[in-house]
């Protein structure tokens, strides 16, 4: 059985195929590699925490720390953190 | 796109002249080759300006670096590659986005107050043109020429003021020169240095 951020990380990855398509760069790097060294431009940032707020059901505090945004692992984290 | 910041400087800071590249990124659009036709655009920009020196090595966490006196930017879409290199200036920012911003990116991005005053139909500014503008404002005040990993530039508020846009955000401000065609939007933000500061200077142009 997966832990909470394991699961939430494969939901991101959902997310991700969902906005780019299977074909996208980042379907390729760590859980732990920069979304924006992977590829995933400003506007897909956002879009990406868009489907976020939507598919965990939480929404985004305008003083996230910028270190929670920048991977796969650090947004689950984050998720399972602030969902308790 | 013509993007033509004004030359003339405003109070208390120097005048700056915008040197911009642009390259198509070639097939297969992907992140190696975005960055690659990031880089020739930097090098002719920065050719261009006057720079002997022509490479953008990458700095902390990949930044492009651009040589001392030639403060410069790079942004890319999976088509197109745009640089910019400011001789003189403090800092600057380029931004060109050409995916559709929706509703409700639009709504995460930019505050009531932009919405009611700058976004269309209320006001002049397509979403993807704001979004663009935030960007490139926040490569110009982190001073970095590029946003760094995850750092949440839709924080940075702007207002509209004598037909130009001014972003701001941590008490600094900067202004913002936009830009959009059907397929993409282009921003450029450029913030001086004091004019005292370019007089006595550090002997780069």
């Amino acid at each position: 059985m997966s832990d909470p951020v394991s699961a939430v990380r494969q939901r991101i990855r959902g997310l991700l195929v969902d906005l780019f398509g299977a074909e996208h760069p980042v379907h390729a790097a760590p859980d732990e590699g920069s979304l924006r060294a992977a590829g995933v431009s400003s506007t897909g940032l956002v879009r990406l925490l868009v489907a976020m707020e939507d598919t965990f059901s939480f929404e985004w505090d305008d003083e996230v720390r910028p270190e929670v945004l920048r991977s796969i692992d650090s947004l689950a984290g984050h998720v399972v953190a602030v969902r308790g | 796109m013509d993007l033509r910041p004004d030359r003339a400087a405003a109070p208390g800071t120097a005048a700056v002249r915008a040197v911009i590249r642009v390259r198509a990124v070639p097939w297969p659009h992907g992140p190696a080759e975005q960055s690659a036709a990031g880089r020739a655009a930097a090098a002719e920009a920065l050719a261009a300006a006057g720079s002997t020196e022509r490479t953008v090595p990458r700095g902390p966490g990949g930044r492009p670096r651009f040589p001392p006196g030639f403060p410069g930017s790079i942004s890319h879409t999976g088509r197109l590659a745009v640089a910019v290199v400011v001789p003189g200036a403090e800092a600057v920012g380029i931004d060109v986005e050409d995916a559709v911003v929706t509703a409700r990116t639009a709504r995460f991005v930019l505050g009531e107050r932009e919405r009611r005053t700058l976004l269309a139909p209320a006001g002049p500014y397509p979403p993807r043109e704001l979004f663009a503008a935030k960007e490139a404002a926040f490569k110009a005040l982190s001073g970095t020429g590029d946003t760094p990993d995850g750092l949440p530039f839709w924080r940075i508020g702007l207002n509209r003021s004598g037909g130009r846009l001014t972003a701001r955000y941590g008490g600094r401000s900067v202004p913002v020169w936009t830009r959009s065609r059907t397929d993409h939007s282009l921003a450029l933000a450029i913030r001086r240095r004091p004019a005292h500061l370019a007089l006595i200077g550090d002997g780069k142009p």
